[in-house]
């Protein structure tokens, strides 16, 4: 069984960059079965942007499943901009999954934009002031969500999609200063409360691309600026050439379709 | 730039912070992926946008703030061009 999945985050959105990925878009179906965005499709959130990013990821011959990111929500309209994206046929997870029947077996993804908090020992705690237990508890009630939508879904793969980064390792790079506003490990700990095969994130800019939970799932950090291209392929399965698997160190294996 | 305009008004951590500040919560810009740098006789910008108008606007946006602290911008625009590598993850 293998699923190839096509991946990016923080594409940023707005009139002056549509048409900038939609050639190597219109290439996906010979290397992926779904397009899986980390959230921060827009700049500032508004409903304007969301068409921007209708018109760029709309109407793919791949279904796109997405995250919204913390830019998505900047001038509060995430209604709106879910709407429109929904529209034009994108599903926008947020604590909740969807399973994909794809020629390798059924995909399932669970999704969640995330929070911060930070990292085992190194993070906050819900204690003190209204203000830090509010920060602490909106991070813990969405990785409960995402826990819960992991372990809710019946498929043969299964896939965690959020923005905000559940280990340090990809957020290397990134200020130490900074990592409790990239993530949280209770991200972690949500996706090895279940049979995750692949966590993917965005958010951290200046992070890189390769990590692993302390339960082992694989992590990837798919921020354009980490990836510098269109999208990311990853084709996972128990079924593949061992010949094309690309050992650990490598950036990846040449692509077998051009 | 010449050596008298050096150390005339040094870059401060305040004006470090403020430009930071700026770059994200400047809805011309909202940029949270560029990095201010102090060195000894300006302030470097790194990091990259989606396209060369949003960096433009960029140093547009600082130098209006701040004129006399001298910048220096390393900032790219990211490709967008399909992969030429899969990873395969067994």
């Amino acid at each position: 069984m293998v699923i190839r999945l096509a991946a990016v985050g923080d594409v940023h959105l707005d009139e002056d960059v549509v048409g900038r990925f939609r050639p190597a878009l219109e290439e996906l179906p010979e290397c992926a079965d779904v397009l899986l965005l980390a959230g921060d499709l827009t700049r500032h959130g508004t409903e304007a942007e969301a068409r921007c990013v209708a018109e760029e990821f709309g109407g793919l011959a791949v279904p796109v499943v997405t995250v919204l990111g913390n830019h998505d929500h900047q001038c509060d309209q995430v209604p709106q901009v879910v709407k429109v994206l929904e529209d034009a046929g994108i599903t926008v997870l947020e604590g909740n999954g969807v399973v994909l029947d794809c020629a390798g077996g059924r995909l399932g993804i669970a999704g969640v934009k995330g929070f911060g908090g930070g990292f085992a020992g190194r993070c906050a705690s819900d204690f003190g002031e209204p203000e830090m237990k509010a920060f602490v508890r909106t991070t813990t009630d969405s990785a409960d969500r995402l826990g819960a939508a992991l372990r809710s879904l019946d498929c043969d793969m299964l896939v965690a999609l959020t923005h905000y980064s559940p280990v340090p390792d990809t957020l290397v790079g990134e200020p130490l200063e900074i990592y409790p506003f990239l993530g949280s490990y209770q991200l972690g700990q949500a996706i090895d409360s279940a049979p995750t095969a692949l966590a993917v994130h965005g958010h951290a800019h200046a992070g890189t691309e390769r990590g692993t939970t302390p339960g082992g799932v694989r992590v990837r950090n798919v921020a354009h600026p980490v990836i510098k291209q269109a999208y990311s392929v990853f084709h996972v399965g128990d079924q593949l050439d061992t010949d094309q698997v690309s050992p650990i160190g490598q950036s990846g294996s040449q692509r077998s379709w051009s | 730039m010449t050596d008298r305009d050096i150390g005339a008004d040094p870059p401060d951590e305040y004006v470090e912070a403020e430009i930071q500040r700026l770059l994200v919560e400047d809805p011309a810009v909202a940029e949270q992926g560029i990095t201010v740098v102090r060195r000894e006789r300006a302030l470097v910008l790194y990091g990259e946008v989606e396209s060369p108008h949003r960096r433009e606007e960029i140093l547009r946006r600082v130098s209006e703030r701040f004129p006399d602290v001298p910048i220096t911008s390393d900032i790219g625009v990211i490709g967008a061009q399909a992969p030429t590598e899969i990873e395969q993850l067994p």
